[in-house]
């Protein structure tokens, strides 16, 4: 059962995929410590240079997921450090982890996350491990009317969990949709929404769509801080630069419940590290906080959402891998990386592509003992990257997204198309949407398509062969229930307390 | 009612949404065994979208603060550099664009005129030689620049 890790160790151990694993690691956590970069930029930015590389598909998803690993460790350094949160997922990072920056003790919080982050995302490995192929068998089953449903339970799920407004959330998942329906349409042929454009045939290229989406609008996003200097006024100093044993000790309990909890929201789709780490954080306030040291730089309040979001962070490789619907914006990026190989990621993946799968996930063993080697020692070092100031930040950013989009295919039109949908990008975030759902929906519109189309095909039209099997049933009930329960529970509770 | 931006933006989207629809009707299909055709799922997706704006018009969310005029003109001086850093990227070349384009933006974000040179310089140079040399990736060398090497 455990053959494809062991061809994946065989893979992953590699010289190159050792040294890709290290690298990725390390420029992710480099790119996530960056200031208002967080895994999703980080692997925007970083992407196109993979490709440059030229390296097989295995390879690149390595260096790929080592970085968004390492984002996810980067991502608490300005959390601890400056009470700033890099991105969603590590909002939580600051409630206990800028106190303990405070009362001087920064490096051993920073010591302690990279432990705890360690110890999350190990559970969740494991976890992933054990569980990926088993749900691939039951995946198998899944015809294309499965498929479509599983889709729609998604984009249910991301709508009710991702993001503070629903309605945003879903308008954002359709706009996605639409944007990946631009280009010809792989079965008949027509042409849609180009616009006699011939450089929109092809469709509106996945480069193009992140680096435009995340990291020019990021760049517009940041002129409004630009007179914030934030990095710039000093760090904390870090103080004694080893977490103690009896300090990652007393919080091992902590660790071990928020990496289960964090692996299990990450499996969800569109529940990402944000929510992990926010469900992790009040679970332990609740059980462990006696002396309501919570929020005052209480170390088990640190460990429980570092341990929760890289775990979240390996639980959403679990639908990626077996099912080819990611967990997260992030992963839904991977999982657009994986399609420009012809991969498309899914139950037979396990069983056609080992070396892809197996790989994958030897490589996160690997790289989680990497990112812990690497972040003990040199949080310090890291910590520097901090006080980079925007006016170098911004144009290095810029040069890596021009460079990254014209070398797709060395013409102009690709850069054009970038900035304009960097612009609809800031616009987005200005008006309360937030972007992973807009990715997911562009990566998963294509295949929601297709599937569909292919079931209908099958069925000669009849509508219902959407929801004849039972899995696909339960999942049109599921995400039903989704949608309703979270508006009608409250009424229902209401309704009953009135009444008493 | 209350003019919110996001009434605003559920109108755009509900005509976004018509013109996804009429594109979509406009379609020429071509006879094929798929009894969908390419039409019905972005019409679809038109209605969902109308109905999820309509959700929006009748009940705006919460926005960011919008910039205010001194940022809202730093925002369009950022674009336009960036969109002179596309014109001129292939005609001048990538380390002159570059350096003109880094120089600019660290101006813009708040540094001091011989540190955003120092950054333009440094950074045009390193980067193509990373990029152009270390990496093999083809950068434009510019046309004026062809009849000197």
């Amino acid at each position: 059962m455990f053959d494809f890790l062991i061809h994946g160790f065989d893979v992953a151990l590699s010289p190159l995929n050792l040294g890709l694993a290290f690298l990725g690691a390390l420029l992710g956590t480099l790119f996530g410590a960056l200031p208002g970069i967080g895994p999703i930029n980080g692997i925007a930015i970083l992407m196109p240079l993979a490709y440059t590389l030229g390296l097989p598909a295995e390879s690149a998803l390595i260096l790929l997921a080592a970085i968004y690993t390492g984002a996810e460790y980067g991502g608490r350094m300005s959390s601890i450090l400056l009470n700033v949160p890099g991105d969603a997922g590590a909002v939580m990072t600051t409630l206990d982890g800028h106190p303990l920056a405070k009362k001087g003790l920064a490096g051993p919080a920073l010591g302690l996350s990279a432990v705890s982050s360690f110890v999350g995302a190990t559970i969740a490995i494991i976890g992933l491990t054990l569980f990926a192929p088993l749900l691939a068998e039951v995946a198998v089953m899944f015809g294309p009317a499965e498929f479509f449903a599983l889709m729609v339970f998604a984009f249910a799920s991301m709508s009710v969990m991702m993001g503070k407004d629903p309605v945003k959330t879903a308008i954002g998942a359709v706009l996605g949709v639409l944007i990946g329906t631009v280009g010809v349409d792989s079965s008949t042929g027509v042409l849609r929404y180009t616009f006699g454009l011939p450089e929109l045939y092809d469709g509106i290229d996945f480069v193009v769509m992140i680096i435009g989406l995340f990291a020019i609008s990021e760049i517009l996003l940041m002129l409004e801080h630009a007179n914030r200097k934030d990095g710039n006024e000093g760090l904390p100093p870090l103080g004694r630069v080893f977490v103690s044993l009896k300090e990652v000790m007393a919080c091992k309990w902590t660790m071990g419940r928020s990496g289960l909890i964090g692996f299990i929201i990450g499996i969800l789709p569109g529940t990402g590290a944000s929510v992990a780490g926010a469900v992790s954080y009040t679970t332990e306030k609740r059980l462990s906080d006696k002396n309501n040291t919570f929020g005052t730089g209480d170390m088990r309040g640190l460990a429980a959402p570092e341990a929760a979001n890289n775990a979240s962070a390996a639980g959403s490789f679990v639908p990626m891998l077996t099912l080819g619907i990611p967990g997260s914006g992030t992963t839904a990026v991977l999982l657009g990386a994986l399609m420009l190989y012809n991969i498309t990621p899914g139950p037979m993946m396990f069983s056609e592509r080992p070396e892809v799968a197996g790989g994958l996930i030897a490589s996160l063993y690997i790289g989680n003992l990497v990112l812990l080697a690497l972040n003990l020692p040199l949080a310090g070092v890291f910590a520097r990257v901090l006080t980079i100031p925007r006016w170098v930040l911004v144009p290095g950013i810029a040069i890596l997204a021009f460079v990254g989009v014209y070398q797709l295919h060395s013409n102009l039109a690709a850069i054009y198309l970038m900035l304009i949908i960097g612009v609809f990008g800031y616009l987005l975030r200005k008006l309360g949407f937030s972007l992973a759902p807009v990715i997911l929906g562009y990566v998963l519109g294509g295949l929601m398509e297709q599937n569909l189309r292919r079931a209908l095909s099958i069925s000669g039209g009849d509508l219902g062969i959407l929801w004849q099997s039972g899995i696909s049933l339960g999942l049109w009930i599921a995400a039903v229930a989704l949608l309703v329960l979270p508006w009608l529970l409250p009424k229902l509770w209401q309704a009953r307390t009135s009444k008493a | 009612m209350k003019l919110a931006a996001d009434r605003l933006l559920g109108i755009v989207l509900i005509g976004l949404a018509a013109f996804v629809a009429v594109q979509a009707m406009q379609l020429e299909v071509p006879f094929s065994y798929d009894p969908v055709g390419p039409r019905a799922f972005p019409l679809g997706l038109a209605i969902l979208l109308a109905a999820l704006a309509s959700v929006l018009i009748v009940k705006p969310g919460t926005n960011e603060a919008w910039p205010g005029r001194q940022l809202g003109v730093k925002l369009l001086l950022v674009l336009a550099t960036l969109l002179v850093y596309a014109l001129l990227f292939t005609k001048l070349g990538f380390i002159i664009t570059s350096l003109l384009a880094v120089t600019s933006l660290a101006r813009m974000f708040g540094a001091p005129w011989g540190k955003a040179l120092l950054t333009g310089g440094l950074m045009a140079v390193v980067s193509y030689y990373l990029f152009a040399h270390a990496l093999g990736i083809s950068l434009p060398s510019g046309y004026w620049i062809e009849p000197l090497l």
